[in-house]
Parts: C-alpha cells; structure tokens; sequence
C-alpha cells in the first residue's frame, strides 16, 4: 500500500509574528517554523499503518523554499519512505486550490492507495486543500478525522459540533484530513533521524509538474489584499502595577461580582 | 450577473440559524451588486423547512428530497449542489463554517475551479467587487480578500452577523438529484459520552492553555485556584490534543459551550474554537504574557504577564480574601 502524506510548514506556535513591509502576510525571517500540528496527525495515521505492515510505503509531499527540506528530513526521520519538495518560487502565493493542484500533479505520478493531510494549516486556517486535492484526483474525501480504522473499506469518525462524532466509511483511494488529538505524534529517534539522511527528497518545480502559469500568486482566485491586527474593540481593562497590586485589583474585581 | 446560492442546512427538521445568518449576508450583497438570491435545502421530508426558508429570504428555494440525502453524504449534497448551481446560474456559493461546510465548500470550489474563501466573519461590497474578511493564524490577525476570479465558494462563520428576519416573497422549486454510486457511507452519529465533568452548570471556571506545560502544572497552579474560588477547572483544545487533560475539561467549539459568572483564562491566546466556548461568560479575565493575544479582545479584565507568578498568588490572596 503506497500512502501519500501532505504536510506544510507553518510558523513555530511560539514564534512571534509580525506582518511584513507589504502588508499582506507576515515577515518570515528569523522565526522557526515547525511541521503544521494537523499534519503531524496525519503523518502519525500514515506510519501506523506502516506499523502493521511494513510493505506500505510512506511518501511526504511539500511545497515550499530551501527551509522546508528540515521538516522533510524530520518526517523522514520519523519513519516515512521518502520525500517530494515542490520547490520553486513560481509556487509561492498559491491559494488553496493552487496549492491543490501542485499536489494533485504529485499524487496523480504517485498514485497512491491513501492520502492523508491535516485537516487544516496553523497559519492559513481555510481547511480547503485536502479535499481540493481528493476533488482533483476524482476520490472520495472526510474531514476532521479523530479515528482511522482500514479494512478493506476504510472507516474514519469524524468530528462534529459540541463532543458529536459521525462516522463515515470511505472507498479506496481515498482523502483524509485529520484534526489534531486524533493520534499521539511520535518524535524521531535518533537512529531514525541517522536513516533519515539516506533517505531520498526528490526536488521537483512546478514547470516539472506541467503547471507553469497555472498556480503561484498570479492564479490565485483570492488575494489577501491586506493583513492586519484587528482593530481593538472595547477590549479588556488592562490592569497594571507590581504582581501583588494586579493579583489587589483582580480580588477587588471578584468581589464586586460577588463571588467572594 | 449571477445569483448568489446559499446552501442551507437542515438540522431536527429546521433550518439552522446559521443558514438564516447566510441569507443575510447573501441579502446584503445580493442588493448592492444586482444579484438575486436562491438557496437550497436537502434532505428527506424537507418541505416544511424550503416552505419556512423562502417565506424567511430564501428566495427561490430549491428543495432536494431525496432519501439519499437523509444524512449528510459528501457525494449526495455534491450532486445537489451542481444540480442547483445549474438551476440558479449562481456565481457566488455561501455555506456555512460547519462540518458540513468544511466536507462540501472545498469540493465545490475545486469542481468549479474557483477559489475559496473558508470561515470568514463578514462580507462587503466595493464598487462592484465584493470584499470577504476573515482571520488568519488562528485569529492573531485580520485579513481582505479579495477575489480575483467569478465564480467563487465562501463559508461564513455561524454567529457572524444576526439570521435575516424580514419576509421577502420566495417561492421552493423542486429539485431532482440523481445521486449514482457514491465513495462515501454515512454509518452512524455518536453523541458525545456523558460527561463526568460538566463545565456547562460551573458558576466559575479557571481555564489553562498550552502554556501552562504539563498536566502536573495543571494540578499545581491552575486546579488550586479553580478551588480556592469554588469553581471547576477547565482547558484549551492543545491541553486535551496533548492528553494532558480528558476532552470533558475541553472548553471551545468542539468540547462544552460555556457561560459562568466567572471565567479565569490563564495562558489561553484565544483561538476562535475556544473563544466561541467561552465568550457568552459573565465575566471573563485572562492572563497572558503576549499583550496582542485575542483573548483579551473578548475579556473584560486582563493581566499581561506570567501565569506561574500571577496565578499562585490569586490563589494565596483569594483564600485570604475568603478567610
């Protein structure tokens, strides 16, 4: 069984981040960046499955500049088979669907029995390419996976509003996106990360893909015109002192609740 | 010009709330830009909900009533969409951000090749264009969209904007749907196990973030304060992902919606899921090292600074207070 994971570097959760000089995303220099958390899920899913059988291979795809080759190598080192890293400047800017595309040209020469992406990105948040992807490639696809159970057919649960589950059984090929707490996400071993360096990422441009001119900012179906703090509303009270005359002023406040 | 399409949902037999948020939307830009608006409603024994929603700014509604479309089936509500997509000529598609919107708005898009702009919490018209805000990184920021290309999806946030109220005269159409094999299976709903802990009847609550590092710290800094205050304990979404934590602590939009007196936010940045949990609260206070978190948009009292040097001593001062 060949399985296809999707992953995306974003920002690290604790990088401090500030919008760049245009005004239309965030200025990228010297953050950290760490494999989305949604794909870590999906990636844990696809080696759990490698688990039980180890004929299955695990193939990670990427798009994105020279710094995604670090998440690659860590994904590698945490037992996937090998890499593609679609990396080309003419693939930055891509909207969802842009990016859908890129990744349905790689699955398309993949073929792969099962693909999986986290359901969706830490710093876009659209939820919109995986099932962009199984849409292109002509599968069926769920979303917000918090279980995944292969055999033969597959059967996900999938979450809903307040706590409620559905689950749903899909044909294979197939798509899932998966949403966060839906695994425990294993860390690289060291000897996984040693084996990780033989491991193959294959550098691919969007030219490579036969999608020149058809994906990247200038195809992009939406533009972020402008990125921006919100503006501040009312707003909390922002209370300030020493610890002692903050921690004074929030009992005065539980007080006047009446809750003390 | 085209119509604008809102995919309504049917829940209990009704109509949900936020498909009448949708047609506010879809009235306010429908108006500014020439375009008529239509809907769909699919599902099984669906009329008395198409009757309601085109008596309530529906306009033309387009009813699915298919057996096929009894529970949600991602095949099933695709076929009704392209099906209503033909009948109205729309070029704008409005769903909203639910699951059902998260399974079918993507797919919509990519079979229309247009773009999608997912959970955006309002709408405007400019000139002729129209304009989708919506928020990135998690709600850190705002953003303009905008389209560069017709047709195009979008899905608005449920709460967003107050569900039309005022009649406008529609009519339901009947619409046929030939649902063929499909690659999905509906098998079952589950509802959530009962809770142990139920956050919804908490008069207070203390929650903790991400930030507060382990599930021991949980025990020795925030539970001691949820104590000292007569209250219960709750989390973020990360703290129960990390499994520090049972989903039952999860306050946010997929664990329990609450509104207590008191809620204490200590080292929770404010994800939209959880603030839609939490922000009906009376009285909300959050502790935060970054003085840009969105939680502090929705407190009403905030403390910039560390958890572990501000909490321990609410704590002493709250047990003091109470002798």
């Amino acid at each position: 069984m060949k399985i296809m994971v999707c992953i995306k570097q974003v920002p690290h959760a604790d990088a401090r981040l500030d919008v760049n000089g245009a005004g239309t995303w965030i200025q990228e220099e010297n953050i950290k960046f760490e494999i989305n958390p949604y794909d870590q899920n999906a990636l844990e899913a696809a080696l759990q499955l490698k688990d039980k059988d180890a004929s299955s291979e695990v193939v990670v795809v990427s798009i994105g500049p020279e710094r995604v080759t670090q998440s690659l190598r860590t994904a590698l080192g945490m037992g996937a088979d090998r890499a593609v890293h679609v990396k080309d400047a003419a693939a930055d800017g891509s909207d969802s669907l842009g990016t859908a595309k890129i990744l349905a040209a790689v699955a398309k020469a993949e073929s792969p029995d099962l693909v999986f992406a986290g359901f969706m990105s830490d710093d876009g948040n659209l939820a919109a390419t995986g099932p962009m992807l199984a849409t292109l490639l002509g599968i069926p696809h769920t979303t917000t996976a918090v279980s995944f159970v292969k055999n033969g057919a597959v059967t996900v649960e999938r979450e809903l509003e307040g706590g409620a589950l559905e689950v749903v059984e899909l044909n294979t090929p197939c798509l899932v996106t998966t949403q966060t707490g839906m695994n425990q996400v294993r860390y690289a071993s060291l000897k996984g990360i040693m084996a990780a360096k033989k491991k193959p990422i294959d550098v691919k441009t969007v030219a490579d893909l036969g999608l020149a001119g058809q994906v990247g900012a200038g195809a992009a179906k939406f533009k972020i015109e402008k990125l921006y703090t919100p503006p501040k509303g009312q707003g909390a009270e922002i209370l300030s002192g020493s610890v002692d005359e903050v921690v004074g002023k929030l009992v005065g406040k539980i007080k006047e609740l009446g809750l003390l | 010009m085209g119509s604008i399409l809102v995919i309504a949902e049917i829940q209990k037999g009704k109509v949900r709330e936020a498909s009448y948020e949708l047609v506010s939307f879809a009235r306010k830009i429908g108006g500014a830009t020439n375009r008529e608006v239509k809907s769909l409603v699919m599902g099984q024994g669906i009329s008395a909900g198409a009757e309601e929603l085109s008596k309530k700014g529906g306009g033309e509604v387009f009813a699915a009533d298919d057996a096929a479309l009894a529970n949600y089936n991602l095949d099933a509500a695709f076929a009704a969409v392209q099906a209503a997509i033909a009948a109205s000529s729309a070029d704008v598609i409005l769903l909203s951000n639910t699951p059902t919107g998260w399974d079918l708005a993507p797919r919509i898009a990519a079979s229309l090749d247009a773009g999608l702009a997912s959970d955006c919490f309002n709408v405007e018209v400019e000139g002729s264009d129209l304009v989708f805000f919506r928020r990135f990184f998690n709600g850190k920021f705002d953003s303009r969209l905008r389209p560069t290309a017709l047709p195009l999806v979008a899905t608005m946030q449920p709460g967003a904007t107050a569900a039309f109220e005022g009649a406008a005269d529609g009519k339901v159409t009947a619409l046929s749907v030939s649902v063929g094999a499909t690659g999905t299976k509906f098998v079952e709903t589950k509802v959530a196990a009962a809770k142990g802990v139920d956050l919804t009847k908490a008069d207070i609550i203390v929650s903790g973030g991400r930030s507060v590092g382990s599930p021991e710290k949980f025990q020795e800094v925030i539970k001691p304060l949820a104590d000292a205050l007569g209250g219960a304990m709750g989390a973020s979404r990360p703290v129960v992902d990390a499994g520090w934590l049972p989903h039952e602590y999860q306050v946010g939009s997929s664990g329990q919606v609450v509104s207590p007196k008191l809620y204490v936010a200590c080292g929770i940045s404010g994800a939209i899921q959880h603030l839609v949990g939490m922000k009906a609260s009376n009285f909300i206070i959050a502790i935060n090292k970054d003085a840009d978190a969105p939680i502090f948009e929705v407190a009403n009292v905030g403390v910039v600074g560390d958890l572990f040097e501000v909490v321990p001593k609410l704590t002493e001062a709250i047990k003091t207070a109470k002798g």
